[in-house]
């Protein structure tokens, strides 16, 4: 454990430490930031309920967010490590694997967190606009953010996976951006698809719909199960693939 | 506290390392040398445990790399190769950092990290950023690295690679004090480093073992002659003439320097004529300044050994310690004929 923290601590200082953690966290607020300006400025007039700004904000403009910060925070953690030839001095430590890849996970999703955090500000502003109306539903609010770390955790647990396939960080976000686009796009099926069986697939799997379900307070437990076990799978396969090293040329 | 037996490691189409056996007692310096891609790096990874053999047994202090790796390394200090640090961090946070990681309780962190800081040489830098620093210094900071958790076996990858001449030596006389206390391997193929610091050298080429031995005793294997320089004050036929007489003359170079000739002779391996020699010139009272037999560098013994297609194969003749004084004369010297390569196949 002791390790562990060792690990940790040093994953979320060398992201801190890096200049694109900066330009993520001020790129990733100022995406929230004007997609919150814009539906509280003509949302709130046109007489919505704070209930239809907070999903517009976490159900909507979050997307963008995500998928924008996600790739590019998780695109070193391993690539840049075997460029560098320090995966070689990391995994000669006494450390195992599995310590590494858990690490390198809960520093990506502490550092998620942390850039998260500031937008809690705008539920201040929101609850100032809104004081005529009823308080702000703390279980619409924390089931917004337990959506965003349950789907953002998901995510990071695939670009931690595609970052281990790979030394080119590039590439490794590329991929990331790649997969984790093509899941949010399949989000839509249920909506678009002509195929009245495809949408009564897709439904229980479609992230759009359960972000906009956790913004309204709904925490279902399937999709809870549903990312807390992807996440675990990812973070599996990425030990197996860290232990590829042994046999692989 | 080094066992490796038969080990093996394929990649897809190559094999890096074949067959290779080998021990490295308690207290040794061993040297690995090699040519670029003779598979010194692959065993070094498979010992520290960072990959795994396709075959063979590995053994370190009497655990297996393979089962229990994590024991081993913790009693392991390992340098990859190219020393990878990580560059954003500074020397002292870095050696902390490892220093945690490798398990070293709270309470002595400080005073190992101090210890190691002096060891290497690292005090005017420690709060210096390692992207900043030299080349030498980082090589120092990963030696530092693998030494701080107090191993008692050290596995150094080319330590001294890319390093300037002053650095070299500062590494090496590093290396030598490190010595003392430790059992090393270490891995170069700058071949006088070998000489400086090793107690033993084991010669890789294309993933097998060509040679593993004692410096003099490679030497005295690998060298196929022995070299005589002597000066003289005489005419250059005359000392010729005498030379020829000498048994086991193979070949004969006198050059004239003004009143002085100076012959290079060449003897079967084994062969120790200069007490014949200084005798026979002493009988025709010529002055003598020079008469010595060369050392033969372990240069020569390396480029005989890894030159060609394929390593070379050894004469197999008696030791050297024991000069046969009635060698064959020097018209047949079978023996000593070029070695065939040996074929690169298993």
């Amino acid at each position: 454990m002791k390790v562990w923290l060792t690990l940790w601590k040093r994953e979320v200082a060398s992201i801190f430490f890096s200049p694109v953690a900066y330009i993520l966290t001020t790129m990733f607020l100022a995406v929230m930031g004007v997609g919150f300006w814009s539906i509280a400025s003509y949302r709130l007039t046109d007489g919505a309920t704070i209930y239809e700004v907070l999903r517009g904000l976490y159900g909507g403009v979050a997307w963008f967010a995500v998928l924008m910060v996600i790739p590019v925070l998780t695109m070193r953690s391993f690539a840049d490590e075997k460029r560098s030839g320090t995966l070689e001095s990391l995994l000669t430590a006494p450390v195992t694997d599995a310590e590494v890849v858990l690490a390198k996970y809960f520093g990506l999703l502490t550092v998620y967190a942390v850039m998260w955090m500031p937008t809690l500000a705008y539920i201040l502003i929101l609850n100032h606009m809104n004081d005529a109306q009823a308080n702000l539903d703390t279980g619409a609010l924390s089931g917004a953010y337990l959506g965003i770390m349950l789907i953002g955790g998901f995510f990071l647990s695939i670009g931690l996976f595609c970052s281990s396939l790979t030394e080119n960080v590039i590439v490794a976000s590329i991929t990331t951006f790649a997969i984790i686009g093509l899941i949010f796009l399949f989000g839509f099926l249920p909506e678009v698809s002509p195929i009245p069986a495809l949408q009564n697939f897709s439904k229980p799997f479609s992230p759009v719909l359960h972000m906009l379900d956790f913004a309204r307070g709904i925490v279902d437990t399937r999709p809870v199960v549903l990312y807390v076990t992807g996440t675990i799978f990812m973070l599996v396969t990425t030990v197996s693939v860290l232990d590829s090293r042994r046999w692989r040329s | 506290m080094i066992e490796v037996e038969h080990l093996t490691k394929h990649y897809p189409g190559v094999h890096a390392v074949r067959d290779v056996s080998f021990s490295v007692k308690t207290g040794e310096v061993v040297g690995f040398l090699g040519p670029n891609g003779a598979g010194k790096s692959t065993t070094m990874r498979i010992l520290a445990g960072y990959i795994s053999p396709t075959g063979g047994v590995v053994n370190i202090g009497g655990l297996d790399v393979t089962r229990d790796s994590l024991k081993i390394r913790r009693q392991l200090g390992y340098l990859p190769e190219s020393c990878p640090l990580y560059m954003d961090m500074r020397v002292k946070e870095y050696l902390r950092y490892r220093g945690q990681l490798k398990g070293i309780p709270g309470r002595h962190l400080k005073a190992r990290v101090e210890r190691v800081m002096a060891q290497c040489g690292l005090d005017e830098v420690r709060r210096r950023s390692i992207g900043k620093l030299s080349k030498g210094f980082r090589q120092r900071v990963g030696i530092a690295d693998a030494l701080v958790h107090d191993p008692d076996l050290l596995i150094l990858d080319e330590p001294t690679i890319g390093l300037d001449p002053n650095q070299i030596v500062h590494i090496r006389t590093l290396i030598q004090e490190l010595a003392q206390d430790h059992t090393i391997l270490l891995s170069t193929h700058i071949l006088s480093e070998v000489e400086a610091t090793c107690d033993r050298v084991i010669v890789l080429q294309q993933g097998e073992i060509v040679e593993s031995a004692g410096l003099d005793e490679l030497e005295a294997r690998w060298c196929k002659v022995s070299n005589v320089h002597v000066e003289a004050r005489c005419p250059p036929e005359a000392l010729k003439e005498l030379c020829r007489g000498v048994e086991g003359l193979r070949d004969c170079k006198v050059v004239a320097d003004d009143a002085w000739s100076i012959a290079e002779l060449t003897f079967a391996r084994g062969e120790d004529p200069r007490e014949t020699l200084f005798q026979q010139i002493r009988e025709k009272g010529w002055d003598l300044r020079e008469l010595h037999r060369e050392k033969r560098s372990l240069e020569e013994v390396f480029v005989n050994m890894t030159s060609g297609n394929g390593p070379m194969l050894p004469v197999q003749d008696p030791p050297v310690q024991d000069p046969p004084v009635q060698d064959p004369p020097v018209q047949d010297p079978p023996v000593q004929d070029p070695p065939a390569p040996m074929e690169a196949a298993p």
